[in-house]
């Protein structure tokens, strides 16, 4: 979806997280998370940080970026399967009391940056 | 050095959008973010729940039109005399909970907005322009200019002590069915809208935005006939992904269906 805008948002956060932290420089690495069933494109985000990273800290950051997996729990059979999109049918019994777990997530996990 | 974050991207979003909620709360304002594709009848829709059905004579409406460029939607508020604020996110492709931020505050008032105390919103029209402007500059937020209902309105939104009726603000999200999922504007109620011209295969298409409405509007149904939409497959579907979910089924233009929902509409403002 919106790449652009969340990109911008990361820069903004490792900012915000740099300077709370008392600290300068050229960040180095960010590792984030992305969920699954977020509905951002990990390939679509990377190119809309590199776009925007230009001439701030970010700008020689390598962005790592982990999928977070997605369940779906069956309160019926209690199956629980992996899941790559909402589904709330379960698979084994074909309940739709199921909850969905995880894969939700859009996180920045952690920074590393080199000081000046 | 490393820095340990952990934090949820949009986390500023997210933050703001409880403000709002926080704010409309206090202001006794019920706020709906209706969203659905470019075409799909929104506006539409609301003018005929707030004419036809009478809403606006019951819930003193006012509206923050959100769209890429033009005014064309706010005129269409204008017309039927509900207060209304036009956004023009130039190319972004949703709202965000700043932009709504700006927007109430101009349409309730700063205090009303802030949630401080109950505002008469009795500001000349240039203190209004220069509430948009604040850390608004790139988006654009541009009240209908000389619109007579926006002018130190006679229906102030925040309602007084006196009178603690709840006043509902409608946000016409921009149209899209995929970055408005991802975006908390502060809104108590997300109402989705899918046209029947759009086809039966919308919510498996796109799951997220439906997944997160609290109710389903399929506009257009006067069109059945011309096609093959299955409006039992959209129920279906949706009770799937929302199941707590109502789905309304209604023409605005026949005007089929909108007591229904207007009805619904006012008994979760009643609730609040």
């Amino acid at each position: 979806m919106h790449e652009i805008a969340i990109a911008d948002a990361v820069i903004e956060q490792v900012q915000g997280e740099v300077r709370r932290a008392g600290a300068s420089g050229q960040v180095t690495r960010v590792a984030l998370v992305v969920g699954r069933l977020s509905g951002v494109n990990p390939d679509s985000l990377r190119f809309a940080l590199d776009l925007l990273a230009k001439g701030t800290m970010l700008e020689s950051a390598r962005i790592e970026i982990v999928g977070q997996n997605a369940f779906c729990r069956c309160a019926a059979c209690g199956d629980r399967a992996e899941i790559d999109d909402l589904e709330a049918r379960c698979r084994q019994c074909g309940s739709s009391d199921v909850a969905i777990e995880g894969g939700r997530d859009l996180l920045l996990e952690s920074i590393e940056l080199e000081e000046c | 050095m490393k820095i340990v974050a952990a934090k949820k991207i949009l986390k500023a979003n997210d933050q703001l959008a409880a403000e709002n909620r926080a704010s409309f709360d206090a202001a006794g304002v019920f706020a709906v973010n209706l969203v659905g594709s470019p075409g799909c009848g929104k506006t539409t829709l609301l003018e005929a729940l707030f004419g036809q059905a009478g809403l606006a004579g019951r819930l003193a409406p006012a509206v923050i039109e959100g769209d890429i460029a033009g005014s064309i939607d706010a005129q269409r508020m204008d017309a039927i005399g509900v207060p209304v604020v036009q956004i023009n996110t130039e190319g972004a492709c949703h709202l965000d909970a700043s932009m709504i931020a700006a927007a109430a505050s101009d349409l309730l008032g700063e205090e009303g907005a802030r949630g401080r105390g109950l505002g008469t919103g009795d500001r000349g029209p240039g203190a209004r322009d220069q509430g948009l402007g604040i850390g608004n500059e790139e988006r654009g937020a541009t009240p209908m200019a000389g619109s007579s209902s926006l002018a130190p309105s006679p229906q102030p939104l925040a309602p007084s002590p006196s009178s603690p009726a709840t006043r509902l603000l409608v946000i016409e999200n921009v149209g899209n069915l995929v970055c408005t999922a991802g975006f908390d504007l502060g809104e108590r109620l997300r109402i989705v809208v899918l046209s029947v011209s759009e086809g039966d295969d919308k919510l498996v298409k796109y799951p997220a935005i439906f997944q997160s409405s609290h109710a389903l509007v399929v506009t257009k149904i006067d069109l059945l006939p011309h096609t093959n939409f299955r409006v039992q497959r959209v129920a279906d579907d949706m009770k799937r992904l929302a199941p707590a979910a109502p789905v309304f089924q209604v023409s605005a233009l026949r005007g089929e269906g909108i007591p229904a929902l207007a009805d619904w509409l006012l008994h979760r403002a009643a609730a609040r």
